[in-house]
């Protein structure tokens, strides 16, 4: 280790939280962002790291609900908390209806941007189940894709809510 | 890109969280303006002082004639929160708007005015709304006008060793609108125009220039966008030259002054 190291001996915490219904307790260097702990150190490479601006969205994950972006965001801060990732939408082979909604519409192409698309979608269809449609380009409109032009994601997610609602 | 090292110290009170905070030691909140200024390297401190599990930063109530919202408050709360939207519409309206929904859910309130960073637009609507900021180091608080707070770029009335611990906006809070103009993250000029509660109006023009500027005019057909432009200091950059700058704050200012007068009618 190098000279940076701070004095105090606080640069680990152990971190107790609950990720995709499974309890992980592990200890993690305070500088580690979620990102790398859910990647390095879960093998859970669903969610992405692009920008490390919080602004194109391809690492977006919930915490408690609320969603974050992983790359700017400590992994110390999920102690006691629940995180939901991409890896986590699926019930066993059974695709959630966004997932299934997503390949119907063609909302992907080479699907670097999807995990983070779909998260926000959660994250917007469990506070709103009937968005509008310019609702959900709102809430998404810190998300990038490069392939889509948006317009199927936007169609698979009004047609997800819809059917999450249980009117398709 | 990795962050330097640092340690974390997760304090539950204000005064513990004080009595960690040192010119190296500085508060940590959402982490969505700090963390990507250690990652730039701008700011390498040793240790970050979370605030997030101090109860009290976390309160939005109201006690008799203001509405007090903790400092750790987060931009999506505030956009959402039913005593802010009965007590301060322009507040919840703006903050509707910042960022994206993950730096809303992450950020804070005390965070992005702390920060300092130009293109808030929180600090603009607070000046409107002549919020008091409330500061308090281990010897005692102070409150600030939220007039007197923005000093320039990244750099505010707080000194190093004091936490904002919570914002509070005098009721009946001043009404009016808000206007942006943003083509990226961040906006390029915001026009807060209000009628005061005493009847007469004021008129803010924040993230255009260093820090926000503003007027009070006894009556809304008083304003003068020219004026008011020529107080601003706008530079040029990727969102537009700076006469380009000047003529858009002339034109949101003029139209933010006619949406109140026609609000009014
Ligand atoms: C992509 C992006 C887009 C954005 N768009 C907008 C926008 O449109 N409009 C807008 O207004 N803002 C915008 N912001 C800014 C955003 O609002 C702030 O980043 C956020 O509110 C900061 O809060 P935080 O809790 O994350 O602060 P942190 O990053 O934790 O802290 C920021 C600074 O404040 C200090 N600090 C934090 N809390 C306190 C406290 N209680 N007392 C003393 N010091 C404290 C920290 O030491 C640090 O220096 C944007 C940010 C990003 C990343
Ligand atoms: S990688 Fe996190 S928002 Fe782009
Ligand atoms: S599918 Fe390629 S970036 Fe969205």
């Amino acid at each position: 280790m190098t000279a940076a190291q701070p004095a105090t001996g606080h640069d680990h915490v152990v971190v107790a939280a609950d990720v995709n219904g499974v309890s992980v307790t592990e200890p993690v260097p305070t500088r580690w962002t979620l990102a790398q702990f859910l990647r390095d150190r879960l093998g859970l490479t669903g969610t992405k790291v692009s920008c490390e601006l919080q602004v194109c969205g391809a690492c977006s994950v919930l915490v408690d609900g609320a969603p974050v972006s992983a790359c700017t965001y400590l992994a110390a801060d999920i102690d006691g908390r629940r995180v939901q990732t991409v890896e986590g939408l699926a019930a066993r082979d059974q695709l959630h209806p966004l997932q299934r909604s997503f390949v119907e519409h063609f909302a992907l192409q080479c699907g670097f941007c999807t995990p983070g698309f779909l998260m926000m979608a959660k994250a917007l269809l469990d506070r709103n189940p009937d968005p509008t449609e310019d609702e959900v380009k709102e809430y998404l409109d810190g998300n990038i894709c490069r392939c889509t032009g948006y317009e199927p994601i936007v169609a698979a997610v009004l047609d997800a809510a819809k059917r999450m609602r249980g009117q398709a | 890109m990795v962050l330097p090292p640092f340690a974390l110290h997760r304090p539950t009170t204000t005064a513990q969280a004080l009595s960690l905070l040192a010119e190296d030691s500085v508060p940590y909140s959402g982490g969505t303006e700090l963390l990507l200024a250690m990652r730039m390297g701008l700011i390498r401190p040793t240790a970050l002082v979370d605030l997030k599990r101090i109860p009290e930063m976390q309160e939005i109530r109201t006690d008799r004639s203001r509405l007090l919202i903790g400092a750790g408050v987060s931009h999506d709360r505030l956009a959402t929160d039913p005593l802010v939207e009965q007590h301060a519409r322009l507040l919840a309206a703006a903050e509707r708007e910042v960022g994206n929904a993950r730096v809303r859910a992450q950020g804070s309130i005390g965070g992005n005015i702390c920060f300092g960073e130009p293109r808030s637009d929180v600090a603009t609507v607070l000046i409107a709304l002549e919020a008091e900021l409330g500061l308090a180091n281990s010897a005692g608080e102070r409150s600030v006008p939220a007039e007197e707070f923005f000093l320039g770029p990244y750099w505010t009335a707080r000194d190093a060793t004091e936490l904002l611990t919570a914002i509070s906006i005098p009721l009946p809070c001043a009404e009016g609108v808000y206007l942006k103009f943003q083509t990226v993250e961040r906006p390029t000029v915001a026009v807060a125009a209000v009628r005061r509660p005493g009847g007469d109006y004021r008129v803010v023009v924040g993230a255009v220039g260093e820090v926000p500027v503003w007027a009070d005019y006894p009556g809304v057909g008083e304003v003068d966008p020219v004026d008011l432009v020529g107080r601003t200091s706008p530079v040029s950059d990727l969102t537009g030259s700076e006469r380009y700058k000047r003529h858009v704050t002339e034109v949101y200012i003029r139209r933010a002054a006619e949406l109140l007068a026609e609000s009014e009618r």
